[in-house]
């Protein structure tokens, strides 16, 4: 690895170790992940593998750039731009203030790039603030498609192990498999009201049981009009029919009206009512957004 | 719901024991077979015909065959001798060289001495080229009983029974719980939103009135979006409230994919590769289709793989021995990008029958990924094929003839160079052809963006290869699209190509 300089270990992705380094010839400043390569193991992980490629496509501002593959007999590097922390560590800085500007701003940001991913194929499955990087000019970058993987049209099922519990859409709570750029919007909202609350996450469930009914408490429970297709999921069980506990208000209460409405149509527990990127970004929360923010685009 | 299948599981059981007991097989293979067995009965491929025991070609052994002679079947070309009985066969294959195996009904041993000159061995009519022009027409001998019946009803089908049709058929993926999702989704399409918010009850107040201006807006956004010209059906516009056709980003998504295509044109490169063939490519790939059933793959895993053997090949010179390792590589790698659960190196170890041992295969596998540079992300003509013929609601077994078609098209060599959206329109178009549909509609022609005539030389290769006479080392995908689970779909029967 004479072309970079080891600076620090960052962290640990999906499938290998994250550093910080140098290229020694430009002195840009680099994240270097690193996987191993074992005679005993599968070869080249699926999850770096889809990583790779599908990075190599996904190719815009709020997306984190891969920059080159090196390959060595025993490992893998893959060189990503460096960005200087990630959303998770940006909320521990704040001590529970955020401006509400930049909470636009990011979400803005957020639903940008997952919009392209969704237009180019892509769903993410892993959204959450770990995975979403900041760097010092206010830009945000959706990071980490270890789990990302590219769909058909329609949709075929797919896996349903993936997204961090807390950000998991009620439909893949129940076992879904069946399931399409919608899981990736239900993260979205999760992580918009984390945002508004500085940094406290909306649903902090410790397992399935516990994060269904965290999410039925606030929102209210699923019916058979509000969901027909919900008792018919693979882990469906029934709920207590808990009515919305409180309103958004109580739970953002930093955030304007426009704002709870756009979390409100981002937090649909029926997939099939869930708002996609694309209106989202369209919604009246974003109409004074700054505009150098809103033209800003790849 | 995919009915299971037992006879393909035993199959593979028998050929586990066989193997152990020809002692080729370490413990470690045993017991992955029998893992490989287990994991994938259930998922038995139902698309696959009986395969009669024994008599299945060994498709190395034929290439193998194919290696030797390539040179005088290249001049002599025509020469058919007919493979008498199993006997002779076993004989051939006793002398396979150690390179080119099969996925199963092997017989002979890896430790076989290198192969002296056969003489009685299978001969075809290896020419360069499959679709050679002046084939005369072969009407198959069964006609398919006429399914007029089965089209009516089909067309009424709401989108998303046809779904149901298609992920049954097609049961690439492995759970039980696809029925479960799919019915889910046959039901949300039936409950139109209208009626969800009459029965409002426990919905609070707030949330019913956002949720009736959420319609509102999406209708809205529905009327922003700019639909098909007049005349024309909008299939996302029919489907805009059904998120599994992602009908937001469709058009989006097949625009992306077909300027994607430019990306990966392959050069004509057999010349370069000195030591290979256009038959040797075509009995690797007939191998591969067989491992997809076999391993009950997604057919976009076959078609990813097929399409990395030849980026490859379009770029390394590959000597006869690793043909088969990029073959085996190139559908080990496509299934760790499209597969849920992909089989493992030691499955595929064991499907080329040990003749490569997993260092060579991961070897291979890094090899194909830095030639390629990662890049897997390659337009598919199945994946075009798809929703051309959901737009234009063509039914399932006209889908299925097309999918035939196209399928047995990966084995010629000459579909290489070509752009795999045209050749989806292609092999759709003559599947409405020879179901005696329609021709060449508006409709299908907003949806591919082709005219007729920007792909008719395409049509007309394919069809000229479908008149060849179905060889028998290459019959994996006949066989395959002969079961009734594919509508018996191989043996309609052909038009002339002038027809076209």
């Amino acid at each position: 690895m004479q072309k970079y300089e080891k600076l620090e270990k960052i962290g640990e992705g999906t499938y290998g170790t994250v550093f910080k380094a140098k290229n020694r010839e430009t002195h840009e400043i680099v994240a270097l992940k690193r996987v191993r390569l074992d005679d005993d193991d599968e070869g080249v992980p699926s999850s770096a593998l889809r990583e790779i490629c599908l990075l190599k496509e996904l190719k815009h501002k709020n997306i984190v750039r891969l920059y080159d593959v090196l390959h060595s007999d025993k490992k893998l590097t893959l060189v990503f731009e460096h960005c200087d922390q990630d959303l998770k560590k940006y909320f521990d800085s704040l001590n529970g203030e955020i401006d509400l500007d930049i909470v636009k701003s990011f979400m803005y940001q957020l639903l940008r790039g997952l919009a392209f991913c969704h237009s180019n194929n892509v769903l993410h499955r892993d959204l959450k603030p770990q995975n979403l990087l900041i760097n010092k000019n206010g830009e945000l970058k959706l990071a980490d498609f270890g789990l990302a993987r590219a769909f058909g049209i329609p949709v075929k099922c797919y896996s349903a192990e993936v997204v961090t519990l807390w950000y998991r859409p009620p439909d893949v709570l129940f076992g879904a498999k069946l399931y399409t750029t919608s899981i990736d919007m239900w993260s979205a909202g999760c992580i918009f009201a984390e945002l508004a609350n500085a940094g406290r996450p909306l649903f902090p469930g410790s397992d399935v049981d516990d994060q269904l009914r965290r999410i039925f408490k606030l929102l209210g429970t699923p019916t058979e009009e509000t969901w027909p297709t919900m008792t018919q999921l693979p882990d469906y069980k029934p709920f207590p029919l808990y009515q919305p506990s409180m309103s958004l208000a109580q739970v953002v209460p930093k955030l304007g009206s426009r704002g709870r409405d756009l979390l409100q149509r981002l937090l649909v527990c029926n997939p099939m009512q869930r708002i996609s990127a694309d209106d989202a970004m369209a919604h009246p929360y974003f109409t004074d957004l700054n505009p150098t923010i809103k033209n800003d685009r790849c | 719901m995919a009915p299971t299948r037992a006879t393909k599981p035993e199959l593979i059981l028998a050929v586990g024991a066989k193997r152990v007991n020809t002692n080729a097989i370490s413990t470690r293979s045993k017991s992955t077979i029998i893992n490989v067995v287990k994991e994938r009965a259930k998922r038995k491929a139902d698309g696959s015909p009986p395969k009669e025991n024994g008599v299945k070609r060994s498709a190395f052994g034929d290439i193998t065959n194919a290696l030797k002679k390539t040179k005088e079947t290249e001049i002599k070309g025509k020469t058919i001798i007919k493979v008498p009985n199993a006997a002779k066969k076993v004989k051939v294959q006793a002398k396979v060289l150690p390179t080119v195996r099969t996925v199963n009904h092997k017989k002979n041993e890896n430790t076989c001495p290198p192969p002296a000159p056969v003489n009685n061995k299978p001969r075809t009519r290896a020419t360069q080229r499959l679709h050679q022009p002046n084939q005369t027409v072969q009407k198959p001998k069964e006609v398919l009983k006429d399914n007029t019946n089965v089209n009516q009803k089909i067309k009424t089908r709401l989108s998303n029974e046809f779904e149901k049709t298609e992920e049954s058929l097609y049961s690439t993926a492995i759970d039980i719980n696809i029925s479960n999702c799919n019915s889910s989704t046959v039901k949300s399409n039936g409950s139109k939103i209208d009626q969800t918010e009459e029965n409002d009850k426990g919905i609070d107040r707030l949330s019913k009135v956002s949720f009736v201006a959420q319609q509102l807006e999406k209708k809205l956004t529905l009327n922003s979006y700019c639909g098909s010209p007049e005349g024309i059906d909008d299939f996302d516009k029919e489907n805009w409230n059904d998120p599994f056709q992602v009908s937001h980003y469709a058009m989006d998504i097949f625009n992306y994919l077909k300027e994607r295509e430019s990306y990966f044109t392959i050069k004509d490169y057999m010349d370069h590769q000195i030591h290979l063939s256009c038959w040797m490519r075509t009995l690797l790939i007939d191998w591969m289709v067989e491992i997809q059933e076999s391993f009950e793959l997604n057919h976009e895993t076959l078609y990813l793989g097929v399409k990395l053997v030849d980026l490859y090949l379009s770029k390394v010179i590959v000597s006869r021995d690793d043909l088969q390792l990029v073959g085996v590589a190139s559908i080990f790698i496509a299934s760790k990008f499209d597969e849920r659960i992909p089989p493992s190196v030691d499955d595929f170890v064991y499907i080329c029958d040990s003749a490569y041992d997993r260092r060579k295969l991961l070897r291979m596998e890094m090899n194909i990924l830095k030639v390629i540079d990662f890049d897997l992300g390659i337009p598919l003509s199945y994946r075009f094929l798809r929703r051309y013929a959901r737009c234009a609601k063509v039914n399932m077994p006209t889908l299925t003839l097309a999918r035939f078609i196209l399928e047995y098209s990966l084995m010629d060599y000459a579909i290489v160079t070509l752009r795999d959206s045209k050749l989806a329109a292609a092999a759709l178009y003559i599947a409405l052809k020879m179901k005696n549909i329609s021709g060449w509609t508006p409709t299908l022609e907003y949806y591919t963006g082709y005219t007729l005539m920007e792909f008719i030389d395409i049509a007309r290769l394919l069809n000229n290869g479908l008149h060849q006479k179905p060889k028998e080392q290459i019959m994996t995908v006949r066989n395959k699209y002969s079961h009734k689970i594919f509508f018996h779909v191989a043996k309609t029967p052909l038009v002339p190509t002038e027809d076209l």
